[in-house]
């Protein structure tokens, strides 16, 4: 009686003792853990269409490609990838509270940032807090950069040198008068105020300037109004559906100036799927295709195989490069992510868009460019050293 | 009364010992369970007892979320708060004042409408008078000092709620929401008191508001302004009860933590369910939860097995 006793008793000690060594034999596996890499992303909601072109899918083919060929290189060492990724449903307050779940309690390896300006400087802060390293592609506001957070790093050209390099090319191509419609949201009025600036000592002239809400459904009695004025440039501080927008109604009202420039969307495949061929000479914000570097080509093309859309012409590069960065510098030293953040801070790295260098936390290796399309491409145009087309100086009029 | 106070004491009590017990994720969770509380429970208190449908939560909220915006770097933390709770009073005293004669539907939109006014007003301001739209808040209090800011507004609103309700500010509602004009011949002036009570519970929105802004980091008109605020709050109390400070207290912890739940798992059903309960709700409990006699219903069970 007594024996059994003990045995049964022996056999839970044994059973209890493994179970408390289990975790710690896992431990000492840890080659074989995945790397957990977290975020939220828009899928549904208002940002929901921006994020699944421009971020979602890079994300996703990266852990794809990375996992194919192995997993992960940790200082040399091959780990598989596991995205833990959530849907924010384009609400801050949810992004915030997800962020502090996948940091504060989950304790992800890696965190990637979210989808657009006010999301990411929403989680920018956290994300610091926490000490997770934060390549964003889709920030777009000097103001972020000037927070000055020591583990934020943006990958986007922004507002003034955007801007910079559209007022060059104006100037080169002598534009004497042109008219601005621009959201009247940070994106719409950092990017006029960088406009403004870059127009000062030129002799051009900004013969229009009318800021519109989010969401309008009509630009067609500002467009004839500008229309009237005749200007050599139509410039458009715009979001997709205002860019689809303020071009068709253009085509509508055969306002044609020499030079139609628009900005978040032109560069997207959508663009050229709803304005068809009338999409011929139109200029956007863009920075690369798969002509810039081979290996854009190679990525170009996977994406599109893999994910059975094209990338946009913008911001996917972008976001592909920070992936590349994270890469390269996890292979060099590990998750450990005060010596990631440091060594991504003083490092050159090779990119699908050529060599990136970050000076205080922005791009400073990728100067603002201008876009174009030009026969079913979106081609860099501007500056010249960068381009991959020569600029069409007189947009072709709309068929 | 007395054991009510102490009832919540000792809830609160607890429920503050959250941030050293718990992990964040489940803090921030907690958080939003008394920030929806909080909302519902002062939406109840003015709506659930006069039964004027107010949409304003969400232009109140904003309001707030806007003062902290532009006063966090010349207030300290309480006097912030009070200060967001008392601009969305003020807003609310001056626009029921315009609006309060209205009824049924034409209130309801009409303090929806507010929102859209306060947006596009703010918008405009900062556009023309400070050359910007959204502004960034780089000093922000701890996620526990935030954290126990929204356990005491929940907690406040409760206590009010249930000081109003006794009172003869709230007889004098719930008088209104019973028959306006019978109330009138009674010798209740409605006028003044559908203004106290609209001002009274906009400030719990405004304080809500103001707290919650430093969650953001970036505030522009088109977040602070969302009508997703203000409907939930609506749907969360008449889910639970508008005419209990209990149901909306329930509804709001139900629904906040149901809805973190089905986002990580099916990011679409949260907005159907919700649809869904409504129509139930209406249809068949037009009292909410808080309506339901459980006991009643367990008892029949009971009896009929």
């Amino acid at each position: 009686m007594k024996k059994t006793f003990t045995a049964r008793r022996r056999a839970i000690v044994t059973a209890l003792a493994a179970a408390i060594a289990a975790p710690a034999i896992s431990f000492a596996q840890s080659a074989d853990k995945p790397v957990r890499i977290g975020y939220t992303m828009s899928r549904t909601g208002p940002y929901a269409p921006g994020a699944q072109v421009s971020q979602e899918p890079n994300y996703v083919l990266w852990a794809q490609q990375v996992n194919a060929a192995g997993g992960l290189s940790v200082k040399g060492q091959k780990r598989k990838v596991e995205l833990v990724a959530y849907d924010d449903r384009s609400e801050i307050e949810t992004a915030v509270r997800t962020y502090e779940k996948l940091m504060g309690s989950d304790k992800v390896d890696l965190i990637l940032p979210p989808w657009g300006s006010a999301m990411n400087f929403a989680i920018a802060p956290l994300a610091n807090r926490y000490g997770y390293p934060f390549l964003a592609p889709t920030a777009l506001s000097r103001k972020l950069i000037d927070m000055q957070l020591p583990y934020f790093f943006s990958l986007l050209q922004q507002p003034d040198k955007m801007m910079g390099a559209l007022v060059d090319m104006l100037k080169a191509n002598n534009v004497k008068t042109i008219a601005v419609v621009y959201m009247d949201d940070l994106f719409g009025i950092e990017n006029m105020a960088s406009l403004r600036l870059a127009l000062r000592g030129t002799n051009i002239q900004i013969i229009e300037s009318k800021s519109y809400p989010l969401g309008v459904k009509d630009l067609s009695p500002v467009l004839k109004s500008i229309k009237a004025m005749n200007p050599d440039a139509f410039i458009g501080i715009t979001y997709p559906p205002d860019t689809i927008l303020a071009s068709t109604q253009s085509r509508e009202i055969e306002f044609n100036p020499k030079f139609f420039y628009a900005s978040v969307g032109t560069a997207f495949p959508l663009y050229k799927q709803r304005i068809g061929a009338n999409a011929e000479g139109v200029l956007g914000m863009g920075s690369w295709n798969s002509k810039v570097t081979p290996e854009a080509k190679v990525y170009f093309d996977a994406h599109t195989s893999q994910m059975k859309k094209e990338p946009d012409r913008w911001a996917s590069g972008h976001a592909w490069a920070g992936l590349e960065i994270l890469q390269q510098s996890v292979d060099k030293v590990g998750l450990d992510r005060k010596a990631l953040r440091d060594y991504i801070a003083n490092n050159e790295f090779n990119t699908i868009l050529g060599k990136i260098r970050f000076s205080r936390g922005e791009n400073a290796s990728v100067p603002g460019t201008v876009g174009q399309w030009q026969n079913g491409e979106f081609e860099v145009v501007w500056p010249q050293a960068r381009a991959t087309a020569k600029l069409v100086t007189a947009k072709p009029a709309w068929k | 009364m007395k054991k009510f106070l102490f009832a919540v004491l000792a809830v609160g009590a607890i429920l503050a010992c959250a941030p050293w017990a718990l992990p964040d994720f489940w803090v921030s969770l907690l958080m939003t369970c008394m920030m929806y509380s909080a909302l519902a429970v002062s939406w109840a208190m003015f709506s659930g007892a006069t039964r004027y449908l107010s949409l304003a939560t969400s232009a109140l909220f904003g309001l707030g979320t806007y003062t902290t915006a532009m006063a966090m770097p010349y207030l300290p933390w309480p006097l912030l708060i009070f200060a967001g709770g008392l601009v969305a009073t003020l807003f609310a005293f001056l626009a029921g004042a315009a609006v309060m004669h209205l009824r049924g539907t034409y209130f309801a939109v009409l303090t929806f409408g507010l929102g859209e006014l306060v947006k596009h007003s703010i918008t405009y301001t900062e556009k023309s008078v400070f050359g910007t739209v959204g502004r960034v808040l780089t000093e922000v209090p701890s996620n526990e000092t935030l954290y126990w800011t929204m356990l005491i507004l929940a907690m406040l609103a409760v206590v009010t709620y249930k000081l109003v309700a006794n009172s003869r500010l709230g007889f004098a509602m719930r008088g209104i929401g019973a028959d306006e004009q019978r109330a009138a011949t009674l010798g209740v002036n409605p006028r003044k008191v559908k203004l106290i009570g609209f001002a009274l519970s906009a400030w719990f929105a405004g304080a809500v508001g103001a707290a919650m802004a430093v969650r953001w980091t970036y505030i522009d008109p088109h977040s602070a302004f969302s009508p997703l605020i203000g409907f939930q709050t609506v749907l969360i109390a008449m889910i639970g009860g508008a005419t209990t400070w209990r149901g909306p207290v329930i509804a709001a912890i139900v629904l906040s933590l149901l809805s973190d739940a089905l986002r990580l798992n099916f990011p679409q059903a949260y907005l159907i369910l919700l649809g869904v309960l409504l129509i139930v709700c209406v249809l068949f409990i037009p009292g909410g939860i808080a309506s339901i006699q459980w006991r009643n219903l367990l008892g029949k069970r009971k009896e009929a097995a």
